[in-house]
């Protein structure tokens, strides 16, 4: 294959065929900040070497690494506040449930789905959490017990009717988004559970080994997700799903079992986020999680997964979520005001989005 | 998912059962504390101070203060009003920056995060409007325990995680001013009947309890009618109160809204039976709800309270604070404009009476 793209762009029949500006950056630019030789310049080991390095470049992690470490050390150097093991610790907290909700999203995600549910989802889990164990009289690890079991039923429930019913994932978790806020408004009648007894925040609010610990829970999900993903035959197949669903539809993968667990899991997953949620803290409301799926969606594109699904990495989603929240954060000590934060993050959501187009519409030229 | 249904079926059709036969329809049964006739300020209940203590505050007394004000979410007319009084009582005091920042919605992990970053940030207070009295405790707890001075308004946490509250409004003080209002618009011998949400809605239910003491107390010639369930709902509100008007013709006299919905619906059905003048209509809302009506004439009293005042008085609390004017066990602060603004319930600032709406001063708010 050839790389030498990069010079060609202006004139290039690519160029052309695809038109316009956009085209022309998409040419130059990434070849420029890959900044290798020509391929067909070099040979032997050097090349190789040049190819993994533009490889490495190109991989979306890479960049969100870049960005994350120079947003660290531009922050870093406006709020002395900002670099202390204290304060990214409790970052590490707060972004608990976005990123347990973030995580199995990539693999709906990468099997070309969406789960737009997953914050109603959370509501219901937490509403069921303390009316059971408040109205219902159940012991709260049972209340636990049935606010798993929920989100996971949730999130069965939404793929039952994908795969069974044929209802696009996308009509479908936008139904159920409305339909479990309204059920955990309606169990919940206003009003909110409180008077948890004190264990109940050690997994919210307290610290085990000197970490918060939520982000134990976080880091065991995080490895389950990237090893479920990226080294196992199951992981394999939901990529597959992504690139082509009717292609595996004929190579006897039982995909729509697949698509099925991966809402499941989803639907625990915002379960256990209810739970974390609920317990940090002290709280049971209705309004749980509203609008948290958008945030896990921008996390997981963020971290270059394709909303058209087939691509996507746990890394790069947990780098996404990562990101986002010490830019928040960090912006916010510096002073900048909420809305403005906003803003920024917006523009660098766009603008790692667009690098990831381009990217791949470089790929595209090249082969 | 049936369980889930189940569940939510039974608690609806247990809410909203069981009420004390002798109070009117849509009122708690918790202990009522009516006002005297007179509007002078009945026996306070003792109550000794039960609010926090900032842990080792720097001794600031006199000395220029920077202080974050968190309202419930930011863009709204409410709390831009509030905001507004805060800068007005920052910019009077001459000693005082502060600075409005919160979260676009009303969400309590938002509201949690800014208050958390501006902990994290360093600054001398916090203003704040809870969106959840429990969640946002456990992150001003963290801000006494550095030494961060905290005062409340609008909306309250559990009183140990702040050191004061200004209170707006207290029921009894809201109900005294709705039923006054009435008999003085409609005369002390005449019927009304009653709009609100739904008789389980705490704050209606507590008003409409309060309304009932101080009417049996105060004009017990004010015959009440009925009380209809209209939720929040625009057109739900506009039928009830037409539904009213209809079903006792000469009979009632009065409408009360209890809601900011309810109100300008009940002014609606009014204005559209051309029965303005004949049947008042007193009621809890914002002026920009009900301007048009209070602007024809049809509406004379809006009960609500004045959020520049809260805001202002909240920055004067937080001065005499840091100042070590206002300790526990004192019963009153100066409020600048306001003058002396009295303690109550322990940890409690009372801005005052309500504030009441008419066509001579509502094109003065906006919110």
């Amino acid at each position: 294959m050839s790389e030498g793209g990069g010079g060609d762009a202006p004139g290039g029949w690519p160029a052309r065929l695809a038109g316009g500006w956009l085209a022309r950056l998409a040419g130059g630019l990434p070849a420029r900040l890959a900044g290798g030789l020509p391929a067909r310049l070099a040979g032997g080991l050097p090349a190789r070497l040049a190819a993994t390095m533009r490889r490495l470049a190109l991989r979306q992690e890479a960049v969100l690494g870049v960005i994350l470490v120079l947003a660290l050390v531009v922050l870093g150097h406006l709020s002395d506040r900002y670099l202390t093991a204290e304060n990214l610790l409790n970052q590490g907290r707060l972004m608990t449930e976005v990123a347990l909700i973030a995580l199995p999203m990539t693999l709906v995600i990468v099997t070309g789905g969406i789960d737009l549910s997953v914050g109603s989802t959370l509501g219901l889990a937490a509403i069921l959490l303390g009316v059971s164990w408040k109205k219902l009289g159940l012991p709260l690890e049972a209340a636990i017990g049935v606010a798993l079991l929920s989100g996971a039923a949730a999130g069965f429930v939404n793929g039952w009717f994908i795969t069974r019913m044929r209802v696009p994932p996308l009509i479908m978790t936008l139904t159920t988004l409305a339909f479990y806020r309204g059920l955990a408004e309606g169990i919940s009648a206003a009003h909110s559970v409180r008077g948890y007894p004190d264990w109940f925040a050690t997994l919210g609010q307290g610290e085990v080994a000197g970490v918060p610990s939520q982000l134990w829970l976080l880091l065991a999900m995080a490895v389950f997700c990237w090893v479920l993903l990226a080294r196992t035959g199951f992981g394999r197949s939901v990529h597959a799903i992504g690139y082509n669903e009717v292609a595996v539809r004929f190579s006897a993968i039982p995909a729509d079992r697949v698509k099925l667990l991966v809402y499941t899991l989803s639907g625990l997953s915002a379960g256990l986020a209810a739970w974390v949620f609920v317990s940090r803290v002290g709280t049971t409301r209705s309004d749980m999680g509203m609008g948290v799926e958008l945030d896990a969606i921008a996390a997981v594109v963020m971290g270059g997964a394709s909303i058209c699904g087939g691509i996507g990495t746990i890394p790069g989603t947990v780098l996404g979520v990562v990101l986002i929240q010490l830019l928040k954060n960090g912006l916010a000590l510096t002073g900048v005001k909420g809305d403005a934060t906003i803003v920024v993050i917006g523009a660098v959501l766009i603008a790692s989005v667009l690098f990831t187009n381009l990217v791949q519409l470089r790929g595209w030229r090249a082969r | 998912m049936i369980r889930t249904m189940t569940l939510a079926l039974g608690l609806a059709f247990c809410a909203g059962q069981a009420m004390a036969a002798d109070r009117w329809d849509g009122a708690d049964e918790l202990p009522v504390h009516p006002l005297a006739c007179d509007g002078a300020a009945g026996a306070a209940v003792a109550k000794p101070y039960d609010g926090g203590k900032a842990v080792n505050p720097p001794d600031k007394a006199g000395k220029p203060i920077t202080l974050i004000d968190v309202p419930k979410l930011i863009g709204i007319g409410y709390f831009n009003a509030t905001s507004k009084g805060i800068q007005l009582a920052a910019h009077e005091l001459g000693n005082v920056t502060a600075t409005t920042d919160g979260p676009t919605e009303a969400k309590i992990d938002e509201q949690i995060r800014f208050i958390d970053n501006a902990v994290t940030k360093g600054i001398d207070g916090v203003l704040f409007a809870a969106n959840d009295p429990v969640a946002i405790a456990p992150v001003l707890k963290k801000a006494l325990s550095k030494g961060i001075h905290v005062v409340g308004y609008d909306a309250n946490s559990t009183p140990d995680a702040r050191e004061w509250f200004v209170n707006q409004a207290e029921f009894n003080g809201i109900a005294k001013s709705m039923v006054d209002n009435m008999a003085r618009e409609v005369g002390e011998d005449k019927a009304f009947a009653i709009v609100t949400s739904t008789f389980t809605t705490p704050n209606q239910a507590r008003w409409i309890s309060e309304m009932w003491a101080y009417a049996q107390q105060c004009h017990p010639k004010l015959h009440w009618l009925e009380t209809v369930e209209a939720q929040e709902d625009n057109n739900l509100s506009f039928n009830q109160a037409t539904a009213l008007i209809n079903k006792h013709g000469e009979k009632l006299a009065g409408l009360f809204g209890m809601t900011s919905v309810a109100t300008p619906a009940s002014a609606e059905a009014v204005t559209q039976a051309k029965l303005c003048g004949k049947v008042a209509v007193v009621g809890l809302a914002t002026p920009n709800g009900m301007r048009p009506y209070v602007n024809s004439g049809c509406v004379k009293s809006v009960v609500l309270w004045n959020p520049v005042d809260l805001g202002y008085a909240a920055v004067y609390v937080m001065r005499a604070v840091v100042d070590g004017k206002l300790k526990p066990g004192a019963t009153e602060v100066s409020a600048g404009k306001l003058g002396m603004l009295r303690v109550v319930n322990g940890s409690e600032i009372l801005l005052g009476s309500p504030f009441v709406f008419t066509k001579a001063n509502i094109g003065e708010f906006d919110f």
